[in-house]
């Protein structure tokens, strides 16, 4: 096993990881195939405990890449849920294209722990050129926010965790 | 051609077009409420968007949605199936002007065919035979007597702004007219608040023959014969087949031509059925359907062509596949429509399936989105299949049915498939000669079991 390789495949490994933390999701598995140098089969997992298993391309086998399954651990504890049924979800009421702010320029509207009153704007869903602000269902205290500027949303999309 | 598409619909129909659209390579977006998240069609999709709650109104009639879901994947088209928006003129406008492509006919040509009496005004000036019949509203009892005497006896008359069958009334002779005028007229008013009436000739017992047309908006369109879809119960088609048994080639190509050619002199684009009432040799125009219709597995299996495929194709700017002259008819299919409805009555029965097995073997088409454990939704129709056979000639399509129909199998909820083997040894439908009152009165007499 060459040196370069095994960075590469590490390399990889870890764009896997954040791309499923970026992404909020619960577990990514990728198969490549490498033709005459063997496959790399990976699979990363937010559940703990998160086992990487990495099959070895032929003839020399690679070491175990590190442990990738450890988000931040306040998100952990409610990655294992399905974050739409959340008693404080609010979903989206429509398909479109979330922003976070009214203008490009303009602050956020809200943020993690923000404190918001029942009818704050949370979010605008844009919709056919129309941006449909979405209003806090209750006041309460912003717990997570499960999209980010410009993430295609549709009709039930788990968007804000108020509390 | 388009990368992807969007399929506007649910059901056996969009699992049609996902399959149509991944034979050309082309990518599909299904759209789907909360109610059909587990559908076969969004399982099959390279893409799912869920478009909102179960009710139609808010899914799959809600324009904004459909539209949004196209902006957010990329689809550059958008497939609406049947039933829904397929034939709402402005859903197509606004299509269009969000830069997408409605694959099916134009918002004019939508509009002109979606309203009766615009129809059959436009159908009459292309030549196209049409219901003999008042021009118009008609005043008074005596212009009725002499439109009457005109015509012929028996004929029907008819609130102008009715509907479902009501204030509809035949004279069968000139001594019923007086009471038979009076009447609609009461009930044209009474149940629609007008009491303008029209006239038209009645057909004792015509049989529905209707002509598949198909045109590429390039001034070019074709026939591909008729079907005959006389076999209905309370207006809904049960089964259809193709060619018409009671259709001579002669009159087949002489009223396709007459078809093709009125639908290619207004440019029309994609797939329209063009639907007649059919007696002693006569053709009468009732309607035409601007999109595809559910039975097109029946033209498929006869003409050797794929429909959906088609549709894409012009849509997208190319010719059709085929010409006139490379359409030749093979053999015989049959299609019976498969309902989740509990017999004698027609309940619906959604329900969740515990077995679905399809009959498969030479000439069997099974058009369905079911599987074993799905759950049909109670919020839509109740059409949960199409079972089609193909075969050399009609007999051979008539006993390949009816194997096949031994061989299906949907546990978990009660379906009309018992209807079709009790059909089948009728000597009425073995011998092709039913009409379009022919199933009602059946049920009437047989269903009491």
């Amino acid at each position: 096993m060459t040196q370069p390789k095994h960075d590469a495949d590490v390399a990889f490994i870890k764009a896997l990881a954040e791309m499923l933390q970026e992404n909020d999701l619960a577990e990514v598995q990728v198969k490549r195939d490498y033709g005459d140098e063997g496959t790399i089969n990976v699979r990363v997992s937010r559940t703990p405990p998160a086992p990487v298993v990495v099959s070895a391309p032929i003839p020399a086998p690679i070491a175990p890449a590190p442990d990738v399954s450890s988000p931040p651990s306040a998100a952990s504890a409610e990655a294992a849920g399905d974050p739409a049924s959340h008693p404080g979800a609010v979903t989206s009421p429509m398909v479109g294209t979330v922003y976070m702010q009214a203008e490009p320029d303009a602050p956020q509207f809200i943020s993690v722990g923000a404190q918001v009153s029942e009818g704050d704007t949370l979010l605008i869903v844009e919709a056919m050129k129309t941006m449909n602000h979405i209003p806090a269902p209750k006041s309460g205290t912003v717990k997570r926010i499960m999209v980010e500027n410009g993430a295609a949303v549709e009709f039930g999309t788990p968007l804000v965790i108020i509390e | 051609m388009f990368d992807k598409i969007l399929i506007a619909n649910r059901g056996e129909i969009a699992l049609r077009v996902v399959r149509g659209a991944r034979e050309m390579g082309i990518a599909t977006v299904a759209v789907h409420s909360t109610a059909d998240s587990d559908a076969m069609h969004v399982r099959m999709a390279d893409e799912s968007i869920c478009i909102g709650p179960p009710a139609a109104a808010q899914s799959y009639l809600s324009i904004p949605a459909i539209i949004s879901a196209c902006e957010i994947t990329g689809a550059q088209a958008i497939h609406p199936g049947y039933g829904f928006l397929s034939e709402n003129a402005s859903f197509v406008q606004i299509v269009e002007d969000h830069g997408l492509t409605f694959i099916g006919p134009t918002a004019e040509h939508i509009r002109t065919m979606g309203d009766k009496i615009t129809a059959k005004d436009t159908m009459k000036k292309l030549g196209v035979p049409c219901v003999p019949g008042s021009d118009g509203g008609v005043p008074d009892l005596e212009t009725a007597q002499k439109l009457g005497a005109e015509m012929g006896y028996p004929v029907i008359i008819k609130a102008t702004a009715g509907g479902g069958g009501k204030g509809m009334k035949v004279a069968q002779t000139a001594a019923d007219m007086q009471s038979a005028f009076h009447t609609a007229r009461a009930e044209g008013k009474a149940n629609f608040g007008n009491d303008e009436v029209y006239i038209e000739k009645y057909l004792t017992t015509p049989r529905h023959i209707e002509i598949q047309v198909f045109g590429d908006g390039k001034g070019n369109a074709v026939h591909l014969g008729e079907r005959d879809c006389s076999l209905q119960r309370r207006h809904q088609k049960v089964f259809e087949e193709a060619p018409g048994p009671c259709i001579s080639p002669e009159e087949r190509w002489a009223i396709g031509k007459v078809c093709a050619d009125a639908v290619a002199r207004i440019n029309y684009i994609g797939a329209g059925t063009i639907e007649f009432l059919y007696e002693k040799g006569e053709f009468f125009f009732i309607e035409m359907n601007t999109r595809l219709q559910v039975e097109h597995p029946v033209t498929e299996a006869i003409f050797g062509v794929d429909l959906v495929r088609e549709q894409i194709r012009v849509a997208a700017g190319l010719d059709m596949s085929f010409g006139q002259d490379d359409l030749t008819i093979n053999g015989h299919a049959i299609e019976v429509r498969i309902n989740a409805e509990r017999l004698p009555d027609f309940s619906p029965c959604p329900g969740r399936i515990t077995q679905y097995h399809a009959p498969g073997g030479l000439g069997v088409r099974m058009d369905s989105a079911l599987y074993d454990g799905y759950s049909i939704p109670p919020y839509y129709d109740s059409l949960i299949g199409k079972l089609i056979v193909h075969g050399r000639d009609r007999p051979e399509a008539l006993a390949r049915l009816d194997r096949a129909l031994a061989e299906l199998i949907v546990d978990g909820v009660d379906t009309t498939i018992p209807l079709f083997p009790a059909l089948l040894a009728e000597p009425d439908i073995q011998g092709g000669t039913y009409n379009i009152h022919w199933l009602e009165r059946w049920l009437e007499s047989n269903l009491a079991e």
